[in-house]
């Protein structure tokens, strides 16, 4: 899908600082993410990643720098409920149903509550039959279903998810990222997703970022240039060669590996 | 619950509900019957048989003083969300709003009543009002804590979508905190239907406080047994009512143990104190524009200044500072002893109990119905059983305290972690190492929770039973006071202990964060 500046506009993120006390999360950084694309964040726990989507969220201030989501401050588009996060815990509210979460984020967002769009959504996310459970009696997987609805249904024009499948057992998540992501990208919805996977990073993405430890520096910009769809692909050779790639400068760490400056 | 136990509940479950009212009903009647004489003890055939006899009269009391005390626990628990919420929402005034709340929380009922009698007149103005004065910082304390006790993601989710804190409190903490009301709304009923009684205490026409100051005045042994028995059955009724509306209608239980209010001021000593200061300056404040509001007659409403000048700087302070002193001193003799004996049994009676499981079964229920009863009812039965004197002023303090902490306690012992549990069965420890070493540190929390909430009801005890019974003590005086007009007395006597009783509870929530911070870091926050 051509990616519009307009309704996809770039993020720009110069010279942005974050620190909690003592603990710098984020180093002066400077990064773009393109609009219309998925990233993929990939480094070691505890790097920044989360922080750095904060930031982006407008949920954290910056101690230094700014993010421009194209002409507008992060706060900006939070306001326009322009934007979705999903966090690795569900975080569903326990006392509403599979649809009163989804209709709490129209509620939130401004939107009309749209009752036959929530469940045209969670029967897309696949919880057909479970519209009226609660989390309570949702499986892991079924919750982060629900949770990525919930993202979705506000057609935000940014998404942020931080390791969103990240909760679940293995093979859940493999299920999760094989169902899901086809949802959004059909979309071309400017996405920023940290994931630990770099399986799921070079599956998913256009494009991963690999971050030193902390202080986070980018170790590695990787352009994913595979043909879509992608399942099916984990066993061809390109595909094998770009995720040999990522694990190397995740272990790399400290430097740019060979391969990365040769894959530019 | 390790899953023997659990299977355990399950079988034991049908019997065990209805094996505590049984050993009760049974007890007391063996008690009637070993005690000679009709003079103490009316058991439950009496009662029964007095309460058929004498059913329009007990229907119509209980009409009376259920309607205010429903009009009172309506009020106060709504001032107290409301409270609560302003609390969340202007978090610097933090402090200063759960400092006030508790400084008016401690205004004795037994001086507020005859003062506020003076105001309203005839009627139930002074029911009402204490009805909700007794309901609302109980309910105030948890609804804060539950609508702090909120994940982060969640108001993330919320300022997601760029939405602020009303919509926070809206979608979010309202909801998330209504286990915490509900574990409020039933210790309030009890609550309020004592502080109805108190208000009739002060001169009403009718309703169940009237019944009980002519039982105790005829020394009339069934009247007292069965005023006491409906009054019990009311509050245990109001309390599980409420409670089954609960498990029915929320997903999540209500929470049995509350971490103590995060006030503002910071863990140090200088910063304690400065918010004791600010609290003390504005309560002063409040206390003086108020009077100037209200534009009430000095001789009856007394300011600031003016319970200066009667304990300071007026002629005869030194006198009056004697008399109050004197009042005081009997007054701590009863409570301090009183206080520590309930403490100190419920926490033992827990420990037995936890010891033998098949016993805790029974006695559980059993200790969390009584904890609904509310105590002062039973003065009279006090009076026939202890006597006047200042043990009984004691005994009805320990008996107070003496539930709240055995159930705080009970479950504070069961909620040892399992897995602690199991590692040290794995070291081959017994039951009393594991009591030890695991369930009574993690007894200790719930402990000081209790012995936080057991301070006001203490000192509403003991002053309740120096005005009707024992005539000691500052409840006496001020009573006395309130019936011989002498204002002065009355304003300044109320004011001590409303102080000294905000100080304590303040001294033992310092405790209880420092034993959290050791034994439950995970509630201090
Ligand atoms: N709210 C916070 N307060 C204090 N430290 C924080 C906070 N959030 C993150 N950190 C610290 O910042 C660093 C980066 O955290 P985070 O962004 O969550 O890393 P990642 O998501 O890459 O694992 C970590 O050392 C973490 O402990
Ligand atoms: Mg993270």
């Amino acid at each position: 899908m051509p990616a519009d500046p307009r309704i996809a506009p770039d993020i720009v993120c110069k010279g942005l600082a974050k620190r909690f006390g003592d603990v710098v999360a984020v180093d002066p950084l400077d990064v773009t993410f393109r609009g219309g694309q998925t990233t993929a964040l990939v480094g070691p726990s505890g790097c920044g990643k989360s922080t750095l989507l904060r930031l982006v969220a407008g949920l954290e201030r910056p101690d230094a720098g700014s993010i421009r989501i194209g002409d507008d401050t992060p706060d900006a588009v939070r306001a326009q409920a322009g934007l979705a996060i999903a966090f690795q815990d569900p975080s569903l509210l326990p006392w509403r149903t599979a649809r009163g979460n989804v209709a709490l984020a129209q509620r939130l967002a401004g939107q009309r509550v749209d009752a036959a769009a929530i469940d045209a959504m969670l029967d897309l996310v696949g919880l057909d039959g479970f519209f009226d459970a609660r989390p309570g009696a949702l499986s892991g997987g079924m919750r982060q279903r629900a949770a990525i609805a919930r993202c979705l249904i506000t057609q935000p024009r940014l998404l942020l998810l931080d390791e969103p499948f990240g909760a679940v057992d293995e093979l859940t998540r493999r299920k999760l990222s094989e169902d899901l992501p086809p949802i959004w990208q059909a979309r071309g919805t400017t996405t920023l997703l940290v994931t630990h996977s770099v399986t799921e990073a070079v599956l998913l993405s256009q494009r991963v970022l690999v971050f030193s430890p902390r202080p986070a520096r980018i170790v590695a910009d990787i352009a994913i240039d595979l043909p879509d769809p992608r399942p099916g692909q984990e066993t061809t050779p390109a595909f094998i060669d770009l995720a040999e790639q990522v694990s190397a400068a995740l272990i790399g760490g400290e430097g740019p590996s060979p391969r990365r400056l040769a894959a530019q | 619950m390790t899953p023997t136990a659990a299977a355990g509940a399950m079988r034991m479950r049908v019997p065990r509900l209805a094996l505590g009212p049984i050993m009760v009903l049974v007890a007391w009647q063996g008690l009637a019957v070993a005690v000679p004489g009709d003079f103490l003890v009316a058991g439950p055939w009496e009662v029964a048989g007095h309460l058929w006899q004498n059913a329009g009269l007990y229907f119509r009391a209980l009409q009376t003083t259920l309607a205010a005390a429903a009009t009172g626990f309506l009020i106060g628990n709504l001032l107290a969300v409301a409270l609560a919420a302003l609390a969340l929402l202007l978090p610097r005034a933090e402090a200063l709003i759960a400092g006030l709340a508790l400084l008016v929380f401690c205004l004795p009922l037994v001086a507020t009543g005859p003062i506020l009698r003076v105001l309203y007149g005839p009627g139930t103005g002074p029911q009402v009002t204490l009805a909700a004065l007794a309901v609302y910082y109980t309910t105030f304390v948890p609804v804060l804590v539950g609508l702090r006790a909120t994940p982060a993601a969640w108001l993330d989710l919320v300022r997601s979508y760029g939405r602020g804190r009303f919509a926070m409190l809206w979608h979010i903490r309202a909801r998330a905190a209504l286990p915490y009301l509900v574990a409020g709304l039933q210790i309030a009923a009890p609550a309020a239907f004592l502080g109805a009684m108190v208000g009739e205490f002060t001169g009403a026409e009718r309703g169940m406080g009237i019944l009980t100051l002519q039982a105790m005045r005829g020394l009339d042994t069934e009247a007292t047994w069965t005023l006491a028995t409906v009054a019990a059955a009311v509050s245990i009724a109001a309390h599980g009512g409420i409670g089954w509306l609960a498990r029915h209608a929320l997903s999540e239980p209500p929470p049995v143990l509350l971490a103590p209010p995060q006030t503002g001021s910071g863990p140090g000593l200088w910063s304690g104190l400065r918010g004791i200061l600010v609290v003390g300056v504005v309560a002063i404040a409040l206390w003086w524009a108020l009077l100037q509001i209200a534009g009430l007659n000095p001789f009856f409403a007394k300011g600031p200044g003016d319970v200066w000048a009667f304990l300071v700087s007026g002629p005869g302070a030194d006198e009056n500072r004697a008399t109050l002193l004197a009042a005081l001193a009997e007054t701590t003799g009863a409570l301090g002893p009183g206080y520590f004996a309930g403490m100190a049994m419920g926490a033992a009676l827990a420990v037995v109990v936890t010891l033998a499981p098949a016993l805790s079964a029974v006695v559980m229920p059993v200790a969390i119905a009584l904890r609904a009863v509310p105590i002062v009812t039973t003065v009279p039965l006090l009076v026939l059983v202890v006597g006047r004197g200042p043990v009984g002023s004691a005994a009805l303090v320990a008996v107070m305290v003496f539930f709240p902490t055995l159930v705080a306690c009970l479950y504070g012992l069961q909620r040892a972690p399992g897995q602690v549990l199991d590692v040290m069965a794995s070291y081959g420890a017994g039951r009393g190492k594991a009591l030890l070493y695991a369930r009574l540190p993690a007894m200790l929390p719930a402990f000081f929770a209790a012995a936080r909430m057991a301070v006001p009801a203490a000192v509403l005890a003991v002053t309740v039973v120096e005005w009707l019974a024992t005539g000691r003590g500052l409840g006496a005086l001020m009573a006395v006071s309130a019936s011989l007009s002498d204002y002065g007395t009355l304003w300044s006597a109320t004011v001590l202990t409303a102080v000294l009783a905000a100080l304590v509870y303040g001294i033992v929530a310092r405790i209880e964060r420092r034993v959290l911070a050791v034994f439950a870091s995970e509630q201090a926050q």
